[in-house]
């Protein structure tokens, strides 16, 4: 160290620049499963830290991991015991309340907030300079909350909905009182909320310079430096798997048959069922905060940053959540609100959005433009792909759609050209597989026409153009289980009529190395596993339980799982299906180290070698002398400390990173089957059936997945006929901004939904988990926009398929 | 959602008296205040006021008057019910199923299996429009006493396709479309005693006046509904299409009450939900059918006339169809 | 990343200027919660019934079988007096409009929305929220089955869900699979529990 100081090295590395790989002390060689059971099967050798466990077995071979296994924390949630943000109480604490723009484009020429401030019960009133950490939606892995714009003190207004000033009173009422007696003079200007509008010459502009924020929804679209012209930005030309490739034009002068088409795709909300809050206690020596968060960390970083706090002087505590689904990173601009209301009022504060404010400030998915042509052989060999999108995230990034067009198929000559567009609405964020499920829509629709004028089965097609393992399984047994059996668009007869339909979707193999528990074994055999990791719904704190059972021997049960704190070890944020891939084998690392521990004391008493001993239900025992054995619980009362304890970071993937240090080698695979029916009469279309195939490394809770997956086609449902952000031209408003117009699936537009899950083994880590979140979301849009077009023989181009545009396609109308 | 004053009014003579506006008024009079509206479970009102559209001084409450919840049904003098039944007790009552259909799969089909535990006839009959731009705080519109109508440049996917010039809300209450089937009575009461009108008389188009969707006076309350005796071979059907087929408000619903005597209808009673600012019959349609013997193709063609004059709007042409279908197989399920 | 660097200087001044802001700070001796609001004594004339509020007033509920009384203001809704009067917080709002039925609990054993029942007009009703829903110990099977069957994911609708489904097996001991869609049609899931709630409820109904 006093080395370098000295000479004053270069450093090989930016400033900004993190470090890359790691270099390990000791290694060794371990063999572990690779491939898919009943298919490819084998055994791959990987040279791995010393301190790595063993390779794990195969499922079948396990006895907590892989099993259908109950969610550990249901009991809470099915008898209202559960705690969420919304629920938090805090002696003395007030409500916050914002008063937020009526206009979408305006100056503020003046506020007067006296009124707000002598009104009985206030306590605290805030006005927004700028809004940070609102504007721009969070993602994963961003560490800074970004700011857009300043224009003198005042914050110029860019949507209905906008934060202007806040209120901290002592009901929710009151401060709602008090935000009606906040006099604001507006100044207003021209708006467009329409994504055509906004393109046209001359449209009003949303932002008059060239803005560089952060894009919203993790996908491609908003990349830095991109060029930006009236309201369009871009266009971005690349995504994480690169840029352009081959010669596109060449390849379409080369290809026999080539079919486009223009494919859009509505905003969709995320509708979480908590909406975003935080309650924030803002003490000398400490902040802490209840915050209904993905990320437990992501809120603590931007809160220090902001309020110039050290990392350790800021506790998030995340409980459980109510749903996020993507939108829920960072402190957001209630966030920051909220602390600021809590220290200049010397009181906790409580700001939870309602729902109007969730549906129009707190994020959406983009919608899209897609014109997308493909050309091919004769014999169906992709030649050429070209893809331009446009989209808006209203004044956020992000609306990029191209990944899947991209990467899906092997096709050498690829080209694409993503614009986001600014309106004067709320900004996007990432939703459920970000830009894949908007791509997929477009491309699975135009590679079932290809087939179509191929005379092929679109599964056959896929079949011969699709590379991968793991969907060609999932194509088999899904067609099986589907009874897949092909048939000629629109040759039912009758008013209502029965379509099937299929398409594939992919996401990447994402992981956060910074991701990390402490497993603690305490005297008497209780076991702790903590972490800064929090539970979205997705059963974190189960595959948790699960992962430390089976290292130890113990049942899942056994388990105290105590997450969702920034006081314990950073966990990953749960964004983009990164989170078992990335805390499990974190978890069974630091169990694994734990029990080494315990084994060497048990070693010592028993005079054998840490080697020969092994844990197995509940139970310590010599392999080499059976009858040396004892029960954990009593082994652990024998412990020379009160203790053991030990922590483990999330280690780089065994094979190495395809991309960066996140991306992954292989892809997660799903292939999807729906069966409708279309009522030609009225318009109205009706899922009866999914066959949902999916793939997500190694499965860890099949229960859980299987809820995961039922989530993701049920969202798809809802993407596909009705959920619709409806902005009225005139006035620049959300008009549907609520649970009631808009249109959510409930329970009868369930479709019988059937899984099947298949195990994919990639030698990745110690666990080789992956997330379902994002896969089960891709693909579903489109299998349903394939199975309408077989059954009345017209595609539909334009989501959400409600009945006025089937009746359109049919030209009843 | 403002503070207010709540009262439990003791009789229907002391609520008229405790009274001094109808919903519409105090919305067009907010400026004013001092509104002292009545309400029955709240569900419409508290909506209201949670959305900033009425701000009520003090809420006086009907449910505990005796005699409000009563229901009747005898083959002579038909079928009565107080306004503070619920939607659960009419669509759950096995008598209104057996005789009054439609109004049985009206009732069955409105809102949530909760909202109807709640929800009371009275309140679903003085409901205000689900149009967004009147729901909307931001939007001061005709309805609210403004000059503008939004729905007229505006989203109006869900509007009207009848009687659309002034203002193209569509009469909320689709359990309406089958009372007005079934020529329902509505008794009022007020200050002067009692009248009974048609409900069909009841409810009134925005050329009447734009605020309020029927002609309640000031201090005027709904005391009783009545539907009066079928004639034998009466045979009726109600169909609702949401976006949803789960909870959800109508695009459209049709309600056919029709008067069979083998297989000949001798009359007919078409009305079209969410087709115009009220339940609106179908005459053309009802006077086709008169007489005929009911067949598919007959039904096909009362669904056009049922539809002729329509004037839809820029995002609604789908209604048309829709209608054309829905009057189709209501008439075709009725027999 | 890229930005970072470039915005820093940008950043620091924005950041002061957004934690300066404007506005003050009232007081904080300003009297907390009951008390601050004026409360009107009931009127005592002899027929016509007292005008409560508009501020606080005395509303007894009966909720789990325990007798509850708050203090609340007449605008108060049944969910708000649960939730931040009772610390009930198990019922949960959620569109805050009947469109959710997140917040049902059962008024007379009857499935309602609690966001849209004023709390006073719940006096002489029996409550029952999921916190009464147990006895004791012993989950209702209902609750057993969701756990069983996976029908909780983030579990913020799972309360309502509880309520409705539980509520159809008081009224119909042997529910099919449309009686259960049935009741549970105004129920919103955003996770998708949908399918599990239906096998956990024809499960359960199988078991009582």
């Amino acid at each position: 160290m006093a080395d370098i100081n000295k000479k004053k090295i270069v450093l090989p590395l930016a400033p900004n620049e993190e470090f890359g790989s790691v270099k390990h002390l000791n290694t060794k060689k371990i063999k572990l499963p690779h491939g898919i059971p009943g298919h490819n099967l084998t055994e791959i050798e990987r040279e791995v830290s010393a301190d790595e466990p063993p390779a794990l077995a195969v499922n079948d071979q396990l006895s907590v991991v892989g099993k259908r296994t109950k969610r550990i924390d249901a009991i809470y949630k099915v008898t209202g015991a559960a705690k969420y943000t919304s629920d938090i109480q805090l002696p003395g604490m007030l409500y916050g309340k914002f008063l937020r723009s009526p206009h979408p484009h305006a100056k503020i020429k003046s506020i007067d907030v006296s009124a707000a401030e002598r009104h009985r019960g206030v306590h605290a009133v805030h006005i927004l300079s700028v809004e940070p950490g609102g504007a721009v939606q969070r993602d994963n892995g961003h560490d800074a909350p970004a700011e857009t714009y300043h224009v003198d003190k005042l914050p110029v207004l860019r949507y209905v909905g906008q934060p202007i000033a806040g209120v901290a009173a002592i009901s929710d009422k009151v401060a709602r009182e008090a935000v009606q007696l906040i006099k604001v003079e507006y100044e207003t200007l021209p708006f467009v909320v329409d994504l055509d509008e906004a393109m046209k010459k001359g449209a009003p502009l949303v932002f008059e310079e060239k803005v560089e924020q952060q894009q919203t929804g993790g996908d491609v679209g908003g990349e830095a430096g991109a060029g930006q012209q009236g309201n369009l930005r871009g266009p971005s030309i690349g995504s994480f798997y690169g840029g352009p490739r081959g010669d596109v034009d060449q390849g379409f002068n080369e290809s026999d048959i080539v079919v486009e088409g223009e494919f859009r795709t509505q905003v969709q909300t995320h509708c979480a069922l908590e909406t975003h809050g935080i309650v924030a206690d803002w003490q000398t020596n400490m902040l802490t905060i209840y915050a209904s968060t993905q990320s437990t960390k992501s809120v603590r970083n931007d809160l220090a940053e902001l309020f110039d706090l050290p990392l350790s002087k800021v506790r998030v505590i995340t409980e459980y959540m109510g749903g996020g689904f993507g939108a829920k990173f960072g402190a957001g601009h209630f966030g920051v609100m909220a602390v600021v209301l809590s220290k200049k009022s010397g009181h906790p504060v409580k700001l939870m959005l309602d729902r109007k404010e969730e549906q129009t400030t707190a994020g959406n998915r983009p919608n899209s433009q897609q014109m997308l042509k493909i050309g091919v052989k004769k014999d169906g060999t992709l030649q050429a792909i070209d893809l331009t999108s446009y989209g808006t995230a209203g004044i956020g990034l992000g609306a990029g759609v191209g990944r899947v067009a991209q990467d899906m198929y092997t096709c050498s000559n690829f080209r694409m050209a993503q614009y986001d567009v600014f309106t004067h609405a709320g900004p996007g964020a990432a939703f459920r597989a970000p830009g894949n499920v908007q791509g997929c829509f477009a491309l699975e629709q135009l590679i079932d026409e290809i087939a179509e004028k191929l005379n092929l089965d679109p599964l056959a097609y896929r079949d011969k153009i699709d590379q991968s393992e793991i969907r060609k399984v999932e194509r088999k047994k899904g067609a099986e289980k589907f009874g897949w059996k092909r048939k000629q668009p629109g040759s039912d007869s009758g008013v209502v009529k029965k379509g099937i339909g299929v398409a594939q979707g992919h996401w990447p193999r994402i992981i956060h190395v910074d991701s990390s528990a402490t497993v603690r074994i305490n005297k008497g055999g209780s076991v702790e596993i903590m972490s800064g990791v929090q539970d979205i719904g997705t059963g974190t704190k189960t595959i948790l339980a699960q992962v430390v059972a089976e290292e130890l021997g113990l049942k899942a049960e056994d388990i105290t799982v105590k997450i969702g704190d920034t006081t314990y070890p950073d966990g990953p944020g749960s964004g983009g299906s990164v989170t078992a891939g990335s805390i499990t084998p974190a978890a069974r690392n630091a169990a694994y180290q734990a029990k080494m521990q315990l084994l060497g004391q048990v070693a010592g008493g028993w005079q054998v070698e840490i080697a020969d001993l092994d844990m197995e239900k509940g139970e310590i025992f010599a392999k080499s002398d059976t009858s040396k054995r004892m029960s954990f619980v009593d082994a652990t009362k024998k412990m020379r400390t009160n203790q053991i304890m030990a922590t483990a970071s999330r280690p780089d993937d065994y094979g190495g990173f395809e991309v960066g240090n996140a991306i992954g080698y292989d892809r997660l695979g799903s292939v999807q089957f729906a069966e409708v029916s279309v009522d030609t009469e009225t318009g109205v279309i009706k899922v009866d059936r999914v066959v949902a195939a999916h793939s997500c490394g190694r499965p860890l809770n099949p229960l859980q997945i299987e809820s995961q997956i039922n989530g993701g086609v049920i969202m798809g449902v809802g993407y596909a006929l009705y959920e619709d952000r409806i902005m009225d031209k005139e006035t620049g408003y959300m008009v549907n901004a609520n649970l009631d117009q808009y249109k959510l699936p409930y329970s009868k537009e369930i479709p019988h939904i059937e899984n099947i899950i298949i195990e994919q083994y990639g030698a990745h880590s110690s666990t080789d988990a992956s997330g379902i979140g994002e896969p089960a979301n891709v693909a579903t849009a489109a299998a349903i926009a394939n199975a309408v077009y077989n059954a009345i023989g017209v595609r539909i181009y334009e989501l959400p398929m409600t009945p006025d545009k089937v009746l359109a396609a049919l030209q009843v109308i | 959602m403002n503070r207010f004053e709540y009262i439990k009014a003791p009789s229907v003579g002391e609520a008229i008296k405790m009274m001094n506006s109808t919903v519409p008024e105090a919305i067009i009079n907010a400026n004013k205040g001092g509104a002292h509206i009545v309400k029955a479970a709240g569900v419409d009102l508290l909506d209201l006021i949670k959305e900033g559209v009425v701000s009520p001084d003090r809420v006086i409450d009907l449910r505990q008057i005796p005699g409000l919840d009563k229901l009747n049904f005898d083959q002579q003098n038909g079928l009565s019910f107080g306004p503070m039944v619920t939607i659960a007790t009419l669509a759950e009552n096995k008598e209104v199923y057996k005789n009054y259909r439609a109004l049985h799969e009206a009732t069955a089909h409105a809102a949530t299996p909760q909202i109807r535990n709640m929800a009371t006839m009275g309140g679903n009959l003085m409901q205000r429009p689900r149009c967004w731009y009147f729901r909307s705080e931001g939007h001061h519109c005709l309805k609210k006493g403004g000059d503008v109508c939004f729905a007229q440049k505006g989203q109006n996917q869900l509007h009207a396709i009848f009687d659309t010039q002034i203002c193209p809300c569509v009469h909320p209450s689709s359990i309406a479309t089958a009372l007005v089937a079934f020529d329902a009575k509505v008794e009022l009461s007020g200050p002067d005693g009692k009248r009974n009108l048609l409900l069909s008389e009841f409810f009134t188009l925005p050329e009447a006046n734009v605020t309020c969707e029927n002609n309640a006076q000031s201090k005027e309350i709904i005391t009783n509904i009545t539907l009066p005796v079928l004639k034998p071979g009466t045979r009726s059907f109600y169909i609702k299409q949401g976006q949803r087929e789960s909870y959800d408000w109508s695009m459209g619903d049709v309600a056919v009450v029709l008067e069979m005597e083998g297989k000949q209808c001798k009359t007919a009673r078409i009305v079209l939900g969410a087709a115009a600012p009220v339940p609106m019959r179908a005459s053309k349609a009802e006077a086709l059918l008169k007489g005929k013997t009911i067949t598919e193709k007959l039904a096909a063609k009362a669904g056009e006339l049922a539809v002729e004059g329509a004037t839809p709007m820029e995002h609604n042409h789908y209604k048309i169809q829709l209608f054309k279908t829905l009057v189709k197989r209501s008439i075709l399920a009725a027999v | 990343m890229n930005n970072k660097s470039s915005n820093e200087e940008k950043k620091a001044v924005s950041r002061r200027s957004f934690l300066k802001g404007a506005g003050v700070t009232t007081a904080s001796t300003v009297a907390m919660s009951a008390g601050l609001l004026s409360f009107k004594a009931p009127e005592t004339a002899p027929k016509r019934p007292p005008v409560l509020g508009p501020g606080d007033t005395e509303v007894r509920l009966e909720v789990n079988g325990q007798q509850e009384s708050v203090w609340v203001e007449p605008r108060t809704t049944l969910a708000e007096a649960l939730r931040d009067h009772l610390h009930l917080t198990g019922t949960k709002v959620v569109c805050d409009r009947g469109s959710c039925s997140a917040c049902t609990v059962w008024l007379n054993d009857k499935p309602v929305c609690s966001c849209m029942t004023l709390a006073v007009d719940a006096e002489g009703s029996k409550v029952t929220t999921v916190e009464g829903l147990a006895d004791g110990d012993t989950l209702h099977p209902v609750q057993e089955a969701f756990i069983e069957y996976d029908a909780a994911m983030c579990g913020y609708c799972t309360p309502g869900m509880v309520m409705s489904c539980a509520g159809l097996l008081k009224r119909n001991a042997n529910p099919n699979l449309d009686d259960v869609k049935a009741a549970t049609s105004g129920n919103l899931c955003r996770c998708g529990t949908y399918p599990k709630v239906f096998e956990a409820t024809l499960a359960a109904a199988k078991k009582m």
